[in-house]
């Protein structure tokens, strides 16, 4: 069925449609709407699970890790601050490997206070463990949450479902609710190999040696790893039932592009459209989406980048100090290609601001002129 | 592709309005998208809401620069000079107001929907919410929107007061005054 509605609300009725039965939260601008959403369902019945109204985010992520513990399935969502309120708790999860899912509305982080899309609050917690995902619209935030319960369950990971504030949080558009049978066949009941209960007792997070903490570590690191391969197995097992599939990374226009643009999230659908103009003008150019963040996907954007000369990486976050966190990480995934492209950055949408089909052109236009390398990031400013 | 934006006042209930014009559309059969700049949403300051109307499915994830309708809540709101960059050349404006037409003599390039959207509110008892007149009178200047799909969208979604909205909206309907764009003068 195809409902007219926001990002946010699609991320509810995806919780809705996984039979999530804990949910904790702490209400942030913008994520309320799920919570509201996911709140006025609790109280009309609809949702069969419980909500737990927590009094921090802190105390959400302890709530969701203590419930997967017991083997169930969790669901927590915030944004910006709220994110950062959960650090602590976001290693916790993921080292006391809890399958809990997360939608994370990106906000610029504070300060100057704003509510914006900005990448750099989930972009910060990138060491936590976390498989993180970059969604660009409502359908896609929709399947993307039901896809991470199923990756999340197989590899003992928390994953982090990401949407731009406003952009995707807010902006109200036709979305596909899948049937409850089919949601239901594709994520069976949530059964966990280990599992707390009051008949069962026991202890977690005891004080382990040197070794047995790197052990732990490297068991994580190599699970981590395999969520590549589950998810891109997921995804397709998800388009057999739904009819939609994103892969991990997505190739646009890439056959004979001169220059590729690298976006994530929202920017990625201005650019399909830029991108159509832009080879109606003659020039080749490119379109690479990165969906999968952590685990990064290396070895499938070095496969669908060979060849190429020219990346431009389109950043909606800047790591003070550096640049663009996802030109970053695809320059390390490159670093030993025989190709040797240049890889420019260039830091478009900060806090929100407007990335349009003519910011998108004049970017790859730059980088189709450029001859030489180029370390620095540019800003894109106002016109 | 059809781009308007809808300029209120917090409180005046524009964002709603895009969004059930939205949902109207969506029952035609149309791919809407609708969305608010937001952050600033306190009572009296300026609101903006915003929708795209295709017959596919909207890429676009900006902002709409150069509207080819606008809404306009309040006349406060907008200058001449600042609506005469807005809209584009063959724009359509609709405007809450008690004025007659000879008031608007600057915009007259554009086709021109007038309608006191905020006495009809009043007179069907809905008090300051004038959203849904304003809505009725959209259907009316621009024929996009079939009225009995607007009553479907405003019965689904708005958040209160159902039948008086839908009769304020077939008010305005009725009431709207329309003027096609005339040529400029030539200096």
């Amino acid at each position: 069925m195809k409902e007219f509605m926001t990002g946010n609300h699609a991320v509810a009725q995806a919780v809705k449609l996984c039979r999530t039965p804990l949910i904790a939260a702490y209400p942030i601008t913008p994520q309320t709407p799920i919570y509201e959403k996911l709140s006025e369902w609790e109280a009309t019945g609809v949702l069969k699970g419980i909500m737990m109204r927590t009094e921090s985010e802190h105390s959400a992520m302890a709530s969701c890790i203590a419930a997967s513990l017991t083997g169930v399935r969790t669901f927590t969502a915030t944004s910006s601050q709220g994110l950062a309120l959960m650090h602590e708790m976001l290693h916790f999860a993921a080292g006391c490997r809890t399958p809990v899912v997360m939608a994370n509305v990106n906000r610029i982080i504070a300060a100057p206070w704003g509510f914006w899309a900005d990448h750099l609050d989930s972009l910060s917690q990138r060491d936590t463990g976390w498989i993180q995902f970059y969604c660009e619209n409502g359908q896609e935030a929709m399947d993307s949450v039901i896809q991470a319960y199923k990756i999340s369950e197989q590899v003992y990971l928390p994953a982090m479902v990401n949407l731009e504030a406003f952009l995707v949080s807010h902006f109200m558009e036709p979305v596909e609710i899948p049937d409850q049978d089919a949601v239901d066949h594709f994520l069976p009941p949530l059964d966990l190999p280990h599992k707390f209960d009051v008949e069962k007792p026991g202890f977690l997070m005891t004080v382990v040696s040197s070794e047995l903490y790197r052990k732990y570590r490297h068991m994580a690191q190599v699970s981590m790893d395999s969520v590549k391969d589950v998810a891109v197995r997921v995804d397709r097992e998800f388009k057999d039932v739904f009819g939609r599939g994103y892969g991990i990374v997505e190739p646009i226009a890439m056959e004979d592009a001169e220059v590729v643009i690298v976006t994530a999230g929202s920017i990625t659908s201005t650019a399909r459209l830029a991108i159509r103009s832009l080879r109606e003008q003659g020039h080749s150019v490119g379109l690479l989406k990165i969906r999968l963040f952590r685990p990064f996907p290396n070895e499938a954007l070095q496969q669908v980048l060979a060849g190429k000369k020219k990346i431009a990486v389109i950043d909606r976050n800047n790591s003070m100090g550096s640049g663009g966190i996802f030109c970053q990480e695809l320059k390390a995934a490159l670093v030993h290609s025989e190709d040797r492209p240049y890889i420019y950055n260039y830091i478009a949408g900060v806090g929100g601001t407007d990335v349009n089909p003519e910011v998108i052109q004049r970017i790859a236009l730059d980088a189709m002129e450029r001859s030489e390398p180029m370390d620095q990031p540019m800003w894109i400013m106002e016109e | 592709m059809i781009e308007i934006k809808f300029r209120g006042r917090g409180g005046q209930g524009a964002v709603v309005a895009s969004e059930i014009l939205g949902r109207a559309f969506f029952l035609e059969g149309k791919y809407p998208q609708s969305f608010s700049l937001f952050g600033s949403e306190r009572r009296g300051a300026p609101v903006f809401g915003f929708l795209r109307v295709d017959d596919q499915p909207i890429l676009l994830k900006c902002q709409i620069k150069h509207p080819d309708q606008v809404v306009l809540f309040d006349l406060s709101l907008a200058d001449e000079k600042e609506i005469s960059q807005e809209l584009k050349p063959d724009g359509t404006i609709l405007i809450n107001t008690n004025r007659e037409i000879g008031f608007f003599e600057g915009w007259r390039k554009f086709k021109i929907g007038l309608i006191h959207a905020s006495a009809i509110a009043r007179e069907v008892g809905l008090g300051d919410t004038f959203n849904m007149a304003m809505l009725g009178a959209y259907a009316r200047l621009t024929n996009l929107i079939k009225m009995e799909t607007l009553t479907e969208a405003i019965r689904s979604m708005a958040p209160s007061k159902v039948e008086k909205n839908i009769e304020a909206a077939e008010e305005a309907y009725k009431q709207t005054k329309i003027y096609e764009a005339k040529e400029p003068n030539p200096q």
